[in-house]
């Protein structure tokens, strides 16, 4: 029982660690990479002890400069709820991650672990369940802000989150049909061995339509450029414009962590999860007969490595999305929500439904 | 050509025509104030004239004659090339004596809203006569000639903001706040109650916007709010009031003002030459079209021309000019729609062409390069190279951007149909330049009336369809293709000779005889001397160039001095903003800033 | 509290800083997010500075909030003129502490060419001002000349005590 509890709170030490340094550095990632996409170098001058690590310290920098920044609450704003909401924003981006499976069962100490905070059969629900919390943290920091332009920032977040929320939902059932259950491990496990002979066996290959549906949502659920209406700088100046210092600091790692959460969803659905391609329990198996043994130990944190490589490389391209399209509009982005990616998914889940019926 | 229609004129007003002449080729008409506006409406709807854009109304204070201002009208019209300047007296008896042209036109409302504003004449029947530029609380009109030049009416106590000075910001807020009411339009700001609606103005942050969700029959109420004046994307000089039902805007006005610096008290006191530094201020974007604008107007009183090799150089340098103006433009309202990227590509061609301007005029923004009687400095060495390598850069980053951009159906989506304005209309409110070429109709001054030589050089004049957001963002990427078609032959046939013209009235020694001479310094010393510069003849000319937003005219009297007595200028950007309230009703809250961004409002011109 | 400072104190003594006010200093100097109270030609160097080719992210400046909340410094570029005054003061007076003021340009500093009834003689009239950058307008190099002294500036202020 000990050893249990001890391996949970190992795990969860480990898995929100990687989950926030990621986060972080995502921050410092979108920076360079938006330097480098506009011709530009990007912060690097922070250095500690002469050492610059092209502008990693810059992050500390910020989270130093954020926490002893004054802390402003507006006056007439209703202080508890105003300090209440970015928690409601990091905390369920947070422990979403927790239904993510980040690599098989692993043996440590004689204790079999599970590679994923909480093990639990109703991972795709908890999921959804913790993102529609995300909207009473933006909605309560809008309105408690007392602005006039965090309140619209805030109702455009409301109707945004909410529309998108749906096709989100949609566009994954196809691939519970598909698996068969709700537990994102079991849909992990089933992407293993090859399909057609040589191609991974990802959920990808089942469910194109669902991919695209389900990222196009999710950036619009994370509230990312070309999403970012209810943040639109240039236009209503966005929905935390009455925080300061670390509270905004938190809105802001939120989107990030959201921003990771996303990829490691869509990674689990449709890239395999921590599948490695051709790797099975005791090596590679290559296409045309070649083989490669590899100590069955490994597998497991080669599997582990995979994972955070896919997440990484969604992160990546979450980012140069934003820094290529301009903003939607409200009403377009209604449009885009109800009128296109709904009846898609919908579409999606009809077609998935007549194809399992055909191939049984 | 012109004189036709001050032949008509006189034929239709008999005697209310009370003189009439004709000077530096434009023509004057001084007509009975009472008989204003039947000549102006005559001039609008006689089919063999059709003057159907009013350009300018101004004010020249005569201090000390009877009635003491001349009102001063410039119409034009588009179809045919005539133009006419209307005057009329009016005193200085606080009475309504003019009759507001706001009927004919629709320009004619924040031109005499300005006038009034600056010389506190008053017009009859004029729907929304308030201050424009300067703030409620100002007392005085600063452009009336007994109105010092450095008489401040700070609005604010010196060191405000100090923690250790005892200031009760509060009792100031307050004071403010109702000045900042009074200075929107009775419709929004409750003094008129339409349907009962009080506006809490730039203070709204005070009060709670979830309590006035609902009135007290629960009926809902519409959301007030203030952008700007320091909003992200009204360039922080504008404020633009909206009425919200939902993100619809039901109804909105523009306050602008806020970059006001005097720039005809300025020059009303200062030499022609002095007077040049101000103009590069106007429209900072392409600072050396209004040098090259100021430089002809000065010479159209005067009644020079510049040698050819002046011409060619002004023809150069306003083209690379104009490019920036156009890249800085498109970078602003693609950023502002969330293009980022796009933006920074646009600034790094702009970039490139600020390192040219430097390497002519020596400095990157404010340059001063055309002067009265011909330009600064000749090309440097090598020139030709670096002209050529910065617009291969511009060809360059535009290409990315098109690719960008233009099918990109998100900005598409913002763009298209965004923002339309019909060419009557456009005419109407005395648009000019991309805008109005944009709805269709191809009027270009650099085509319609060519100055320095235009008309030798080939070039088209893009014009658009359908007078939305998409087509601006059109035509001013083409005229930017165009307009290095144009330097690429100003630069190949550049004419030989010198840069300044040898008229007596304007010459300069050059620099290398001032630092070696006795003779060349007196020379020098005379013309900059205040008292010794260049003196015009008294008279009047209004004289037009085709600027980056349109048709920028400076409208200059001379009283013989080397200081301009009134100096008046016509900004293109003027027109448009004052269209915008019209533009964006019924529009949503995010069309406001593409809308906004393609009128290219720049605070300098604007406000003066 | 005190926990906090000593466990501050114990991480500044970790990267080799020595005080905490070392410590803030650089994390304050190297994290400016600013406020650009833009009205007029000045922009347009400021423009030039932020993008690209001179590209002040380079030192940690290139955040713009347009929140005043979220920002430290306040760059003020541009003529202001009484009618914009107290918007200027307003903006001023939300910026949550600790912040900076930096006056951008020969307006700013003290009307410029501006000697007129329209325009603020000086910014330092209505607000404290910690640097300025002189220039009608600033070349991208002095601003960011004035950017480094800024963050010398912002080291050495007495950021443990406030
Ligand atoms: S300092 Fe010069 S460039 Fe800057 S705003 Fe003033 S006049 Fe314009």
């Amino acid at each position: 029982m000990t050893g249990e509890f001890v391996i949970a709170i190992v795990k969860t030490i480990v898995a929100v660690s990687t989950l926030m340094t990621l986060a972080a550095l995502l921050t410092w990632a979108e920076r360079k990479q938006s330097a480098v996409m506009q011709d530009r170098i990007g912060a690097n001058r922070a250095a500690i002890l002469g050492f610059r690590a092209i502008g990693l310290f810059h992050i500390i920098a910020d989270a130093i400069k954020m926490m002893t920044k004054e802390d402003f609450v507006p006056p007439f704003a209703n202080r508890f709820i105003h300090s209440l909401a970015p928690f409601l924003a990091i905390f369920p981006a947070i422990v979403a991650f927790a239904a993510i499976p980040m690599g098989d069962t692993v043996t440590l100490f004689g204790h079999t672990v599970e590679m994923r905070l909480a093990p639990m059969n109703i991972g795709f629900l908890f999921i959804f369940a913790m993102a529609s919390v995300t909207v009473y943290a933006i909605v309560l920091g809008g309105w408690s802000s007392n602005n006039r332009f965090a309140m619209l920032g805030a109702m455009r977040a409301a109707g945004q989150m909410i529309s998108y929320e749906l096709a989100l939902g949609l566009a994954v059932v196809g691939s519970v049909m598909v698996y068969g259950t709700l537990d994102l491990m079991e849909i992990a496990r089933a992407q293993t061995g090859l399909f057609a002979g040589f191609l991974p066996n990802w959920g990808i290959i089942y469910q194109p339509l669902g991919f695209l549906l389900l990222i196009t949502a999710s950036i619009a659920e994370t509230k990312r450029a070309p999403f970012d209406i209810p943040e639109a700088e240039s236009e209503i100046i966005g929905c935390f414009l009455e925080y300061s210092g670390m509270k905004f600091g938190m809105f802001f790692m939120a989107e990030f962590v959201t921003t990771v959460v996303v990829a490691g969803l869509v990674s689990t659905l449709y890239f395999g999860g921590y599948q490695v391609p051709y790797l099975m329990a005791d090596g590679f198996h290559l296409p045309f007969g070649l083989f490669l043994v590899t100590p069955a130990a490994l597998v497991p944190w080669l599997q582990f490595g995979a994972f955070w490589i896919k997440v990484v490389f969604f992160c990546w391209l979450l980012l140069t999305i934003r820094w290529t399209l301009p903003r939607f509009r409200y009403d377009q982005l209604m449009h885009l929500g109800w009128k296109i990616l709904l009846p898609l998914a919908l579409f999606n889940v009809a077609a998935t439904g007549a194809w399992i019926l055909a191939a049984a | 050509m012109s004189q036709h229609a001050l032949d008509r004129l006189t034929d239709e007003l008999g005697g209310a025509l009370l003189d009439s002449c004709s000077e530096h080729g434009d023509e004057t008409a001084c007509i009975e104030p009472g008989h204003l506006h039947r000549a102006a409406r005559f001039l609008r709807d006689d089919p063999e004239l059709e003057m159907n854009m009013l350009v300018d109304v101004t004010a020249v204070d005569r201090l000390g004659r009877d009635s003491r201002f001349d009102i001063v009208y410039h119409l034009h019209s588009l179809g045919r090339g005539h133009r006419i300047r209307l005057k009329v007296q009016a005193s200085d008896s606080g009475e309504a004596e003019i009759r507001t042209l706001t009927d004919l036109w629709k320009s004619a409302e924040w031109l005499e809203r300005e006038v009034y504003d600056m010389f506190g004449v008053r017009f009859e029947g004029h729907p929304d006569l308030r201050r424009l530029l300067l703030y409620p609380e100002f007392e005085g009109h600063p452009l009336r000639k007994d109105y010092p030049i450095d008489k401040e009416q700070p609005r604010l106590p010196d060191l405000a903001g100090y923690p250790e000075v005892d200031y009760d910001a509060s009792e100031d807020a307050a004071r403010l706040l109702k000045g900042m009411q009074r200075t929107l339009s009775p419709r929004l700001n409750g003094t008129a109650g339409r349907n009962g609606k009080v506006l809490h103005g730039a203070e709204a942050g005070l009060r709670s916007p979830v309590a006035s969700g609902t009135d007290s029959r629960g009926r809902t109420r519409n959301l007030f709010l203030d952008m700007g004046p320091s909003h992200p994307a009204m360039h922080g000089t504008i404020r633009i009031s909206v009425e919200l039902a939902g993100e619809r805007i039901v109804d909105s006005d523009v306050d602008i003002g806020y970059l006001h610096r005097g720039f005809e008290k300025m020059c009303e006191n200062r030499s022609y030459a002095q007077s040049i530094i101000f103009t590069d201020r106007l429209n900072y974007v392409s600072p050396i079209i209004n040098n090259v604008g100021w430089s002809l107007a000065v010479e159209k009183l005067l009644g020079i021309e510049v040698p050819e090799r002046a011409a060619a150089l002004r023809v150069l340098m306003s083209e690379i000019s104009r490019i920036a103006d156009h890249l800085t433009c498109v970078a602003a309202h693609s950023m502002e729609t969330g293009a980022f990227t796009a933006f920074l590509y646009l600034i790094e061609a702009r970039e490139e062409l600020y390192k040219l301007l430097e390497r002519v005029c020596g400095g990157r923004v404010t340059l001063a390069y055309s002067r009265v009687g011909g330009v600064a400095a000749d090309l440097p060495d090598r020139f030709e190279f670096h002209l050529a390598r910065a617009l291969a850069k511009t060809r360059e980053m535009m290409a990315d951007v098109v690719k960008l951009l233009d099918g990109n159906r998100i900005f598409q989506d913002r763009m298209v149909g965004v923002g339309a304005i019909s060419p009557k209309d456009a005419i109407s409110y005395g648009i000019t330049g991309p805008f109005l070429r944009s709805t269709g109709v191809s009027y270009d001054v650099r085509k319609a009336a060519p100055y320095s030589g235009y008309e030798k050089y080939e070039f088209e004049v893009p014009v658009g369809q359908n007078g939305d957001n998409f087509d601006r963002y059109l035509v001013r990427m083409e005229e930017i293709r165009q307009s290095m078609r144009i330097i690429e032959q100003a630069i190949a046939k550049q004419p030989e000779g010198p840069i300044q013209s040898e008229d007596p009235s304007v010459n300069r020694p050059p620099k290398s005889e001032v630092y070696t001479s006795i003779e060349g310094l007196m020379h020098h010393f005379k013309r900059t001397m205040s008292g010794h510069g260049t003196a015009p003849p008294t008279s009047e000319a209004y004289g037009y160039v085709e600027g980056g937003n349109g048709e920028l005219g400076f409208y200059l009297v001379s009283d013989g001095s080397d200081t301009a007595y009134r100096a008046h200028c016509r900004a293109p950007c003027f027109a448009p903003m004052s269209a915008l309230s019209s533009l964006i009703e019924g529009l949503t809250i995010a069309d406001v800033i593409p809308t906004f961004g393609t009128v290219n409002m720049i605070g300098g011109e604007l406000d003066r | 509290m005190g926990m906090i400072q000593s466990s501050i104190d114990a991480l500044s003594g970790s990267v080799g800083l020595g005080k905490l006010d070392d410590l803030l200093g650089w994390a304050r100097k190297y994290s400016i997010f600013q406020y650009p109270f833009i009205t007029a030609c000045c922009g347009m160097e400021y423009m030039s500075a932020a993008c690209s080719h001179y590209d002040v992210d380079r030192f940690g400046a290139g955040l713009t909030r347009f929140s005043p909340r979220q920002a430290d410094v306040l760059f003020v570029v541009g003529t202001i003129t009484h009618k914009q005054a107290p918007y200027l003061l307003r903006v001023y007076q939300q910026i949550c502490e600790p912040k900076w003021v930096v006056a951008f340009g020969a307006c700013v500093i003290g009307g410029g060419p501006y000697e007129n009834y329209a325009a603020l003689q000086g910014i330092d009239k209505i607000i404290p001002v910690d640097l300025y950058i002189p220039g009608c307008p600033p070349r991208p190099e002095a601003v960011l000349d004035g950017l480094i002294k800024l963050q010398e500036k912002i080291q050495k202020a007495p950021h443990g005590r406030e």
